[in-house]
Order: structure tokens, then C-alpha cells, then sequence
């Protein structure tokens, strides 16, 4: 078997597979009902939302929970240049206005480590909303702020073009050199470091990369929610949603924190419409069982159910 | 001037006190167990239910739903480290994937105990006023509940630490507590240890929660804010520290105090500078290794 | 092979997740109309929860129950009785889920009505998206001068609930002006509510003499409002007023109590106009002012209501402020329909704009999208005996405004 082939029959099914599923997301508001694309593109936020914070997070090992800080800065700047800029152009900027914020707080955060990184980050989301909601009491005299309403299918296919771009780029991340020099950081930063890796640019880079894409969720977003506050965009729930979700996905995999957030985001939905008096209950009660049965996600389910299946195939044999 | 500086000075060691009985219960399970537990404040939110249904339905004295809600809240936190925590400690491969499984698991714990107290208890605020008589304090006026709870913060955190210091089994968890393995070599049950330390930060919590009804309003989504300031005052302190989450609770509490003083508006932002700029200059917490 | 069994297992689970929501749209086509079906999107978790559950459902709860009892709303082009069915949603207090699943509700249940969902913030968010479709919202908790500002683009919005200067602080200020209050100190939430009461007292209170000596913005998860309390009590006004909701407002009235502070005039915002505040505080609420709608006094419908609502249950469940609005915007909203004899949404909303009906206050009508103020039975209320009596207006008052407010009872 020449390599060629190989290589090709490796890339072809998986291929064809994307190839389709984008076919028919693309196509979504062609045949679906209204509130599908609604839908689609909430849980496609989701998504995007979980597979950014895998980009840093999974390979270094660092739990980040500013994810809702950078959201909230995406959703900010909808409402302050929503009605003057071009929809994409304010999608760009919510994005580079988190890709700063990151650089910043990346920067800063260099020295710490394990639970003082996750918990630094996670007081970065409560400041922006105590000081966001201060300077807009004592200086704009308002709470919220109302963000100009764009059409559904907009939205959606905006979500859409943001996911592809995001998952074009994770998996260029994990090809490249850039990802090694990451996934040895995870292992070993000081022995990364020695090796000629600048594990400072790394980290803060792709820090900021996994920023950008939250901030353009956040900017698109907000246009949806018709109006924010600064307790609205600096959610808490932000920042716990996408760890969940890669957790429960499993992160060896991009495909792990894609059907994650899937899963968990439409099973949101199921439970909050089907058995609202009880949503907390049942989705706490499928948390814990989750992480009691699948140590490592839905990913290593699969990746546990294909070993069994070789297995088999041997003892046959 | 004097009266105004003891107003704001006592006022922040009050609020410092309740966020240290708060925290104390939570650096004792992340300290020892490693559980860092998103579900501390439903515990505490727990607690403060079953004292306020103790007082309002059976006129029993909140001080005195002490030997109640303590024990309750204790079994609780100790049976759910029995069936759930402990299992999940020996299924993982590592201490870091322990951690990140268990945090997942008491965000679920944290859904489930929500849910159920919003089905027994309802989503509505609830209060009571008790002992809510004034105490001068050279001058500075004051609730006498406020003191009796950061009077009971105090005493419950000194008897612990006492408790850790000279008893059999508080040797035995700070020997868990710095090396998990070898103390299980030298005899130590440690499974056994791990779930009473659970117990122990849900029965603080639980108590946290029985002050804590006595000065302020309760209802059923109230946990997670309290989780949230006692995860900042464990770290501002140092992890598993006792007399850390009092440092870290006075510090936060005199900071809140000092900046309501001037300007409202900026209190809750104090907190988060404070708790950040003292993260990047000392990143193990005040008291931190 | 295996790897392929793995890609198409993925494949399945995502097409199912495409599919799913298409398949339950597909669902059987509605047969002959028998019911109405009213969608909400409600905070049943989450930190709303506490603001929905002692507001707006209780009264739609008894609503519904009283209705269906008596076989439903009459319309005519059905020619029958058609009984209430609610379909709810938990929003978890989250206007991004609320946004969503008022738009589910409308595009994909197909509900015959709209109610509302809980908060100011949460009318802003959904009252958009009711117009974008037609349909007719008729807003229970939340109401606000920006409300106001935004309903002219907004037909289809109506709003029942009473606020600062609708007619609430006009009121307060002619009631404090006539007793002789001349200064004032107002602590406000950092929030919509805070904002807009303060900005009006700042208007309505100087006009009638009344000086507004210190004025304070507190955040909403603030724990300690000792600082504040003593400042406002150092400044020595007449009038302490807590522009706030129960969260703040338990906590103020208990460090009042402890460290003595006894102005002439104590009125605290959304929280002393219920039950649980009395439950509270029992004898120590003698005096407290708040914001009110009637009391069992105004007239034989209201206390009929209040039967209805809270009799053989406990003291926390009332609310005396909203619980009669909400009431009379359901009822003003069921004689519509039966006025319209159709379900129709533009032909309901042209009644609902245009005419008056019969409701627990009386003669109840909309002006621009907000409930009349005529048809108020009252703004100001005030704690007496266990009662939180109407003070004002005066001619709607069930009993005399008590000034100065008499001390804080000894423990």
C-alpha cells in the first residue's frame, strides 16, 4: 500500500463527512424551521465558546474562567458601536477588544499557576462587571443599554462563519509547531522553556487567539439578547459553561468539546422546555453520573468502546 | 472623626468574621480532600433554611439550632464524600484529574441541592429578626446578632484549630492533608479522614449559614455568592489555612467596610482588586506555602 | 473499521442533533380549537426565581384556576368556552434563554397568547421580539420611565404595573410636603429602578421644598449597609428613602433598627409592600412606608381579591403593590377577548388600546400602553398595626398618613 493512498483514504471519509455536515448547516435556514436556526445558532455559541477555551486550555493544562470576560467584552461592544458600524466590522472589533484584554491579563497572569490561575481569571469576569456596572451608574446614568436587533438567519450564519473559521484554526493549532510547544508546556513548562520554546509569547498568544473568538460570539450575540446589563455580559455561568462542556466532551479530540457542547447545550434545552420545574435537578443529576461513568468525556467513551472492540477483534483471532 | 473610624472598623471586622466562617469550611475541603467545592455555598444555604424553618415554625432559638444543623449538615457533606467524592478519588489516574472530576461533580451537587430546596422551601425571600438590639461600642452602634456571629466565628474557628492541632485525628488530617499517601501508610484511614473533612466544611457551612440568617435575608439561589467570596478569601489566605481564611475574611471585610464608606458603588470592585493585586504579588495566598 | 464506526457514530449524533428540533416541529397538525394556550418564559430557577415566584405567579396561578373553573374565556367565533392551558419555560433568569424561548414559543409552540416574562431588564428583552410577531404582551413585574420611552415603537406592549412618576413620587412628595418634611436622604441601587426612583425624587421632592441633603448608589450584592445607614443618619434628614429591592431592603430595616435610626420618614422600594416583611419584622414595620396599590379597605372587590389570593395562606405570600395590577391587567386582557370574540391578536390589541372595562379597581383603561393612573386605587402605603394601609393619594387613602414615624419598638 503506497502512502499516497493511505493518506488519502485517511482524509477522504473524515472529509466527506465534515463536507456534509457544513452542507447542511449551511443550508439549515433553506429547510428548517424558524426556530431551529434559532436555536442552531445558541448552541453553535456554545460551541464556539468551548472549543476557544480548549484551544488554550486543553493542551497547557491551565483552566482559564475568564471565558464570560471575554464574552462580555464581545457583547459591549455590540451595544456601544452596534447602530454605526457594519454588523461584521463590530463583530471584528468585539473580537480584537478581547484579543487586547487577553494580551493584558496574559501577560499579567505569567507567575501563576493551577487553581490561582483559574481563580485570578475567574475575578477578572466579577471586576469587569462590578466596574462596567459602576461607571455606567455614575457616569452614563443607565444600567443596560438597548443593541440594535439583526435578523436570526444573520446571526446564525455569522455564528457559523465564526465556528468554521475557529475550527479551521484549532486544528491548525494542534498540526503545527506552535501546538507541540504548547502541548510541552502542558507537560513540562520548565523543561519547554529549556528547549528553546518561548513558553511566555506561546502561552499569551494563544491566550489571546482563544479571546478573539469569544469576543466575536459575544459581539454577535448580543445582538439577539436586544438588551444587556453589565450583570447579563459578565455572566459567571459563562465562564463554568465551556469547562463543563469540554470536560464532558472529553478534550484528547476536537471533535471531544464540539459534541460537548452540543450535547449539553441542547440537552439545556430539552430540560428547561420539557421539565422546567425540575431542569436543575436532572441536568445536575446527569452532571454527576456523567463524571461518575465517563472519566474522560464522551471521547474517552469512544476512544474506551473502540479499544474493547480491537480487543475483541484479537481474542478472535 | 473617632466614633466614625471605629463605626467603619468594626464594622469591617463583623462582615470580615462571616467571611471567614464561610471560608474556613471551604479551605478545610480543598485543603485536605482537594474537592473545590462549587456547591460550598448551598450548604451554607442549607443551613440558614433549616434555621430559619426551626424559628418561624417551631420557635426553636437559631443559637440554639446549632446542635441541630450542625450535625445534620455534617452528614450530609459526609455521606456525599462517602458515596461520591471517595469513588471518584479512586477511579482517577492523577490528583489533577481527581480535581477537575470532583469540581464538575459538586457543580452538579450544586444544581441538585438548589433544586430540592426550591421544591421544599420556595424560590421567595425569607427573614426573621432576631436579636437585632443595638450594642454601643464606644460610641459606634451596633447589632448584637452581628457580634454574636462573628463571637461564634471565632470560637468555632479557634476550636478547630485547637481540634487540628492537639487531637489524634486532627494529626491525622493534616498528615492527609500534606501527603495523602504516606499517611495512608502509617495507618491512616484515609478514606475515612478525607469524608469527616468534607463533613466538617459542610457542618461549618451549614453553621456559616445559621449566623449568616440571623443578620440577612435568605432564599434559595443565594449559595453561589457566597462561594464565590469564600473562594477569594481561601486563596487571598492560603489553601487549608485556618487562621489564613480569618486574615483573608478581616482583609476583605475592612476593605469592603473602608470603600462602602466612601463610595458605595466601588465596594464589590475593591474586593476583586485587592483579591488580584495581592494574587500577583504573593501567588500562594498571605499565608500560603 | 473501526475508525469509520466511530466517524459515523459522530456523524449520527450531530445529524440527530440537526434533526431532533426539526422532527418536533413536524408534530401532528393542531386539531379543532379547544383551549387557549398561554406561553410564558418565567426565572423558575436562578436568581429571578425570588422575584417571580412572590409576584406574578401567584396571581396568574389563581387566575387560571378561577377561569378554568368556570369553563374558560367566551369567544364568539368558536362559540364556546375555550379553558386556559399554560405552557411554561424556565428562563434561569437569563435574558439570552428568555430571548430564545420567547421566540420558541411563538414561532415553533404557535401559543395563542404571550404573558410575560419576570424583570424590567427582561421587557426590554422581550417586548421587542412580541411586537416583531404581533403579539400583544401584557407586562406583569418591571415598568419604568424607559419603558415608557420605548412605547410608541411598541403597539403591541402594554404595561400594568404602577412607577416613579406614574404616579408613585408625585404622590409621596405632596403627602411629605403637607406634613412639613424638608430635607431628604435617598439610598439607591445601582440598577434601572434605583436609578430612575432617585432621578424622579430629585425632581418631584425639590419642587415641593423638600432638599435632598445626601444621596448614595449602593451595588446590588452589597452585604453591609451599616455605613450608609449612619451617614444617612448623621445628615439628620426627615426622610430616609431605600430605593431598593428585599434584598437591600430586610437588611436596611434591620440595621435601622440596630443602630437606632428613626427618621421621621422610613419608605423602602419593592420589599416592604409584602407579606414577608411584616412576617419579618412584625411590630417594629408600625410606620414604614412603601409602595402600594389598595388595601382590603379600598372597596369590597379588593378584599374579595385579596380572599382569593391569600386567604388559608401564610402572611409571606402577599404583595400589595403588584398583586392587584397584574390581576386587573389579566382581567382587562380576558374582556378584550371576549369584546373581540376572536383570537386575533391585532383585533385584541386595538380593543385593549381603546377601551375600558370593568376590573377589581373599576373603570380600568390604557393610555399609550400604560395602565391609567386614574385607574390606581392608590400609590403610597404605610405599615399600621399589621396592616399596610393606602396613604396617599389622599382620596383614595384607607387611613390617615402617620407623621412622624413613632419609634422603633423596644426589644
Amino acid at each position: 500500500m503506497d502512502i499516497t493512498t493511505f493518506t488519502s483514504k485517511r482524509f477522504l471519509v473524515p472529509g466527506l463527512i465534515i463536507l456534509i455536515l457544513l452542507v447542511l448547516l449551511a443550508t439549515l435556514p433553506l429547510y428548517a424551521p424558524a426556530y431551529t436556526v434559532i436555536l442552531m445558532a445558541s448552541i453553535l455559541m456554545y460551541i464556539v465558546l468551548t472549543v476557544s477555551w480548549v484551544i488554550f486550555s486543553g493542551p497547557t493544562g491551565y483552566i482559564s474562567l475568564a471565558s464570560a470576560a471575554f464574552f462580555g467584552v464581545g457583547i459591549y461592544t455590540a451595544a456601544i458601536l452596534g447602530g454605526e458600524l457594519p454588523l461584521l466590522i463590530v463583530v471584528g472589533i468585539g473580537g480584537l477588544a478581547s484579543f487586547c484584554l487577553a494580551l493584558l491579563v496574559g501577560a499579567l497572569t505569567l507567575r501563576l499557576k493551577g487553581i490561582y490561575f483559574a481563580i485570578f481569571t475567574f475575578g477578572l469576569v466579577m471586576l469587569l462587571r462590578y466596574l462596567v456596572l459602576w461607571w455606567e451608574i455614575k457616569y452614563t446614568l443607565t444600567r443596560g443599554r438597548f443593541v440594535i436587533v439583526v435578523d436570526n438567519n444573520t446571526i446564525y450564519y455569522v455564528m457559523l462563519g465564526i465556528f468554521v473559521v475557529l475550527l479551521i484554526t484549532a486544528y491548525f493549532i494542534r498540526r503545527s509547531k506552535f501546538g507541540l510547544a504548547l502541548q510541552s508546556i502542558g507537560e513540562n513548562e520548565e523543561a519547554a522553556a529549556h528547549t528553546g520554546i518561548n513558553v511566555t509569547m506561546v502561552k499569551v498568544i494563544t491566550f489571546a487567539i482563544s479571546a478573539f473568538f469569544m469576543g466575536t460570539a459575544g459581539a454577535i450575540m448580543a445582538t439577539r439578547w436586544t438588551y444587556i446589563d453589565p450583570y447579563i455580559a459578565f455572566n459567571p455561568l459563562f465562564s463554568f459553561m465551556p469547562v463543563l462542556m469540554a470536560i464532558f466532551g472529553g478534550m484528547g479530540q476536537l471533535y471531544g468539546p464540539v459534541i460537548g457542547a452540543a450535547i449539553f447545550s441542547y440537552l439545556e434545552e430539552i430540560l428547561l422546555t420539557e421539565f422546567p420545574y425540575y431542569y436543575m435537578l436532572i441536568f445536575g443529576v446527569i452532571m454527576v453520573v456523567a463524571i461518575l461513568y465517563m472519566p474522560n468525556g464522551l471521547v474517552g467513551l469512544i476512544q474506551k468502546w473502540r479499544k474493547g472492540d480491537l480487543g475483541e477483534k484479537h481474542a478472535n483471532t | 472623626m473617632m466614633v466614625t473610624i471605629l463605626d467603619v472598623v468594626i464594622a469591617g471586622l463583623l462582615l470580615g468574621g462571616i467571611y471567614a466562617l464561610i471560608a474556613m469550611g471551604l479551605s478545610l475541603q480543598y485543603g485536605v480532600a482537594r474537592v473545590l467545592n462549587i456547591s460550598h455555598g448551598e450548604f451554607i444555604m442549607v443551613g440558614a433554611f433549616l434555621t430559619w424553618m426551626l424559628y418561624t415554625v417551631f420557635g426553636i432559638n437559631p443559637l440554639l439550632c446549632l446542635v441541630i444543623v450542625g450535625p445534620v449538615v455534617f452528614i450530609i457533606g459526609f455521606i456525599l464524600h462517602k458515596t461520591l467524592f471517595t469513588r471518584l478519588r479512586i477511579s482517577s489516574t492523577s490528583s489533577g484529574a481527581f480535581e477537575s472530576r470532583s469540581l464538575l461533580a459538586t457543580f452538579g451537587l450544586l444544581f441538585i441541592i438548589q433544586n430540592i430546596a426550591l421544591i421544599a422551601w420556595g424560590a421567595e425571600i425569607r427573614g426573621y429578626a432576631y436579636l437585632n438590639i443595638s450594642v454601643n461600642l464606644g460610641g459606634a452602634l451596633f447589632g448584637a446578632n452581628r457580634l454574636v456571629t462573628l463571637g461564634f466565628a471565632i470560637a468555632i474557628g479557634l476550636a478547630f484549630y485547637i481540634f487540628l492541632a492537639r487531637t489524634r485525628m486532627g494529626k491525622a488530617i493534616r498528615a492527609a492533608a500534606q501527603d495523602p499517601a504516606t499517611a495512608g501508610l502509617m495507618g491512616v484511614n484515609i478514606n475515612q479522614v478525607l469524608a469527616l473533612c468534607f463533613g466538617f466544611g459542610a457542618s461549618m457551612a451549614g453553621i456559616a449559614g445559621l449566623l449568616l440568617s440571623m443578620c440577612y435575608p435568605i432564599n434559595a439561589a443565594m449559595g453561589l455568592e457566597y462561594t464565590i467570596i469564600a473562594i477569594i478569601v481561601v486563596v487571598l489566605g492560603g489553601l487549608g489555612s485556618i487562621p489564613g481564611s480569618f486574615i483573608g475574611g478581616f482583609i476583605l471585610g475592612l476593605v469592603g467596610s473602608i470603600v462602602t464608606y466612601f463610595e458605595p458603588g466601588l465596594a464589590l470592585v475593591s474586593y476583586y482588586v485587592i483579591f488580584m493585586i495581592l494574587l500577583l504579588v504573593r501567588p500562594t495566598g498571605i499565608l500560603g506555602k | 473499521m473501526t475508525k469509520k464506526l466511530i466517524f459515523s457514530l459522530i456523524v449520527l449524533t450531530l445529524v440527530a442533533l440537526v434533526a431532533l428540533p426539526l422532527c418536533s416541529a413536524c408534530a401532528p397538525a393542531a386539531p379543532a380549537k379547544d383551549k387557549i394556550v398561554v406561553g410564558m418564559s418565567r426565572p423558575l430557577s436562578g436568581p429571578m426565581a425570588l422575584i417571580g415566584d412572590s409576584a406574578f405567579r401567584p396571581v396568574y396561578e389563581t387566575f387560571v384556576a378561577e377561569v378554568n373553573a368556570d369553563g374558560g374565556i367566551y369567544v364568539a367565533e368558536y362559540g364556546k368556552k375555550l379553558p386556559i392551558e399554560l405552557l411554561i419555560y424556565d428562563d434561569k433568569g437569563d435574558v439570552g434563554t428568555m430571548t430564545r424561548l420567547t421566540e420558541k414559543l411563538i414561532l415553533e409552540d404557535k401559543v395563542d397568547f404571550l404573558w410575560p416574562a419576570c424583570g424590567t431588564a427582561f421587557i426590554f428583552g422581550q417586548a421587542p421580539i412580541a411586537n416583531k410577531y404581533n403579539y400583544i404582551l401584557l407586562t406583569a413585574e418591571g415598568g419604568a420611565t424607559t419603558i415608557r420611552d420605548i412605547l410608541p415603537g411598541l403597539p403591541y406592549v402594554f404595561v400594568s404595573l404602577s412607577f416613579s412618576d406614574w404616579y408613585q413620587l408625585p404622590v409621596l412628595a405632596d403627602l411629605l410636603a403637607e406634613k412639613g418634611a424638608r430635607t431628604a436622604y435617598i439610598m439607591y441601587i445601582a440598577d434601572l429602578h434605583g436609578i430612575e426612583y432617585s432621578g424622579v425624587a430629585g425632581i418631584e421632592f425639590p419642587k415641593r421644598g423638600i432638599e435632598i441633603v445626601g444621596i448614595k448608589s449602593v451595588p446590588p450584592d452589597i452585604k453591609d449597609l451599616s455605613p450608609i445607614l449612619k451617614e444617612a443618619k448623621a445628615s439628620n434628614a426627615d426622610v430616609f428613602c431605600a430605593f431598593a429591592y428585599p434584598d437591600q431592603i430586610l437588611p436596611a430595616t434591620g440595621q435601622s433598627i440596630e443602630i437606632g435610626y428613626n427618621p421621621k420618614v422610613w419608605l423602602g422600594g419593592p420589599g416592604v409592600n409584602f407579606g414577608f416583611y411584616h412576617a419579618a419584622f412584625g411590630p417594629a414595620t408600625e410606620g414604614i412606608m412603601g409602595f402600594t396599590t389598595f388595601s382590603r379597605k379600598t372597596s369590597p372587590t379588593a378584599n374579595e381579591l385579596a380572599d382569593k389570593l391569600y386567604a388559608g395562606k401564610p402572611e409571606e405570600v402577599q404583595d400589595w403593590w403588584g398583586h392587584p395590577l397584574y390581576w386587573a391587567g389579566l382581567e382587562f386582557w380576558k374582556a378584550a377577548i371576549e369584546e373581540a370574540g376572536t383570537l386575533d391578536q391585532a383585533v385584541i390589541r386595538d380593543i385593549m388600546a381603546t377601551s375600558t372595562f370593568d376590573t377589581i379597581l373599576g373603570p380600568t383603561w390604557f393610555v399609550s400602553g400604560l395602565m391609567a393612573k386614574e385607574c390606581h386605587t392608590g400609590e403610597i402605603g404605610q405599615w399600621q398595626s399589621g396592616v399596610f394601609e393606602v396613604v396617599g393619594p389622599k382620596d383614595k387613602a384607607t387611613a390617615e398618613f402617620i407623621y412622624p414615624k413613632p419609634a422603633w419598638p423596644a426589644p
